[in-house]
């Protein structure tokens, strides 16, 4: 668990995550063997948002519960730099069931602070604290279901960053929600990431989320899942859809995932 | 929106308000002009002669006890049966659920022993329990005039009704806990023993109680026949065989609307306590 000490330290930002020559392949229900990661290679830098865009199905789930610690890779390792364990400071955020249904808002918000034994009176003050800063101030009681899907993954954000993580994994998050709702969380999540400087790596096979979110996108193809291209983006934030630079990149990108389908 | 739902729905309520009172009424009109026209007490008592003896619960029948007396006696039993079979239902179902061992070892001898209705136990029961009550069991060498009437092969009986349900609902449910929870709890940071107390339990909640609604339905159902072993000389199913005996069918009748009135209030007790605890259930989100 050593952070690297290879060149890669072009930049000053050390080293958060270090995926190196990861393959996992699954044996399908029909019995034949399916190669859902090959020799995947992925570096992100302290205070990174690293976005991860291709089609549903690729692998990109499976490269999240490896580096979040959920199954093993078959050849390759996953090296997290010092002080980053799992169950302790890195958070994942599912697409579904990311809530206990179970608990109200606050109980779930409340959840990884009451696991590491904090007193009832300062966990329930953090959680609203955390609650108002995802705009869910007021829902307190409510259960998952009684909360709309964007509200949901607002409560699921907050329960993730109740355990203050340095490394948060989202995965295609915001998939279920509509585009209005979609675009506040996005903006939420910008702002989250600018105030906190957490690292963050998200998947979506939306490449105009992918685009919007990240300071890197890496376009990943199917069959077996590998990183084909990456993007640095600099455009600044909040950033502006209808720019020129925008959509050049989103042209690129859908090139980029389109020359894989062939 | 809501003013304008009301009136629709009491409307819409209309068969369940005649089903709770002209239905019953009907039916006991009919029954009180056939019982007249029949005019043989002693086989079709007529609605006053039933309602006569419900009216009186304290009346003492053949130096037996009285209807409210041998009620309480049973529902004794009952509760102490299904509390047996739940404690030990629910234990055992979740260590089945959770360790594969345990419920590859259990399981083959479960699916025997769980068709075999409860009263096939009954001759089994006295013969291995006899008559030992409770009293006996805690030392009284005296005997207590509560605790002796607490026989416990009926005991073993009712629990025998109350235990499968339980034990296979509770089962299903701890199986039936998405592993996302699971996961999410992990990454949330909690250790095996905080996945256990606050994720698998509370996940199989909802099943866990389905398994004691239907677990004390079974067990006041037993009930009646496990009052008919040999040497019980008490409790309402006790009460009713023995009035049957006597062509004391007033009793009878009496006794069995007490049977299922408490077995109605059982079930829509249950009902009213799982209702907090189920109200997330089948949405999960």
């Amino acid at each position: 668990m050593k952070a690297p000490t290879r060149g890669y330290d072009l930049e000053e930002k050390p080293v958060a995550l270090d995926v190196r020559g990861v393959s996992k392949t699954f044996r399908s229900e029909a019995g034949k063997n399916v190669t859902a990661l090959q020799n995947v290679n992925l570096i992100v830098q302290q205070g990174d948002f690293v976005t991860l865009v291709g089609a549903t199905g690729c692998g990109k789930t499976t490269l999240l519960n490896l580096i979040a610690g959920l199954d093993t890779p078959d050849t390759g390792s996953v090296n997290l730099s010092d002080g980053l364990r799992f169950g302790d400071n890195i958070a994942y955020v599912f697409q579904h069931y990311t809530l206990f249904p179970w608990r109200t808002a606050l109980g779930n918000v409340a959840f990884a602070l009451q696991m590491c034994g904090m007193p009832r009176r300062q966990r329930k003050r953090k959680a609203d604290e955390l609650l108002r800063k995802v705009g869910l101030a007021g829902f307190e009681n409510a259960y998952p279901h009684e909360l709309s899907g964007g509200m949901r993954q607002r409560a699921a954000i907050a329960q993730a960053l109740a355990m203050q993580p340095k490394l948060l994994l989202m995965d295609e998050p915001f998939g279920a929600v509509d585009d209005s709702t979609r675009s506040e969380l996005q903006q939420m999540l910008t702002n989250l990431w600018q105030e906190n400087h957490t690292t963050i790596l998200f998947v979506t096979h939306n490449i105009d989320e992918a685009i919007v979110l990240g300071s890197r996108v890496l376009v990943f193809t199917e069959r077996p899942g590998r990183i084909v291209r990456e993007f640095n983006i600099d455009l600044p934030r909040p950033r502006n859809r209808m720019t020129q630079e925008f959509t050049d990149l989103f042209v690129q990108i859908r090139q980029s995932l389109s020359e894989q389908l062939d | 929106m809501n003013n304008e739902e009301m009136p629709s729905r009491q409307i819409r309520d209309w068969p369940k308000l005649l089903g709770w009172i002209a239905v019953p009424a009907v039916l006991l009109v009919v029954w009180q002009l056939s019982a007249m026209h029949v005019n043989k007490p002693y086989i079709f008592p007529p609605v006053s002669h039933v309602f006569g003896q419900l009216a009186h619960p304290l009346r003492d029948h053949y130096a037996c006890g009285s209807l409210l007396g041998n009620t309480l006696i049973s529902l004794l039993r009952v509760l102490l049966g299904f509390l047996l079979a739940a404690v030990i239902g629910i234990a055992l179902g979740v260590l089945m659920g959770a360790v594969r061992t345990i419920r590859g070892l259990v399981e083959p001898t479960i699916e025997v022993l769980r068709p075999l209705c409860p009263i096939a136990w009954l001759p089994f029961a006295i013969v291995v329990f006899k008559l030992n009550s409770l009293a006996g069991l805690l030392g009284m060498k005296y005997g207590h005039p509560i605790l002796d009437q607490i026989k416990l092969g009926m005991i073993f009986v009712i629990f025998v009704g109350g235990f499968f349900p339980v034990l296979t609902n509770t089962l299903d449910g701890v199986v039936g806990v998405r592993r996302n929870y699971l996961l999410l709890a992990q990454t949330l940071g909690a250790n095996r023993r905080q996945v256990f107390l606050h994720v698998l339990l509370p996940a199989s909640m909802p099943m866990i109680l389905t398994g004691l609604r239907q677990g004390i339905g079974l067990c006041w159902f037993v009930i009646i026949a496990a009052e008919m072993m040999t040497g019980a000389d008490s409790g309402i199913g006790y009460l009713l065989m023995y009035a049957a005996d006597n062509a004391a069918m007033d009793i009878v009748i009496a006794a069995m609307m007490i049977i299922g009135g408490i077995g109605a209030s059982l079930a829509f007790a249950m009902r009213q306590i799982m209702a907090g605890t189920m109200q997330w259930q089948g949405k999960e989100v």
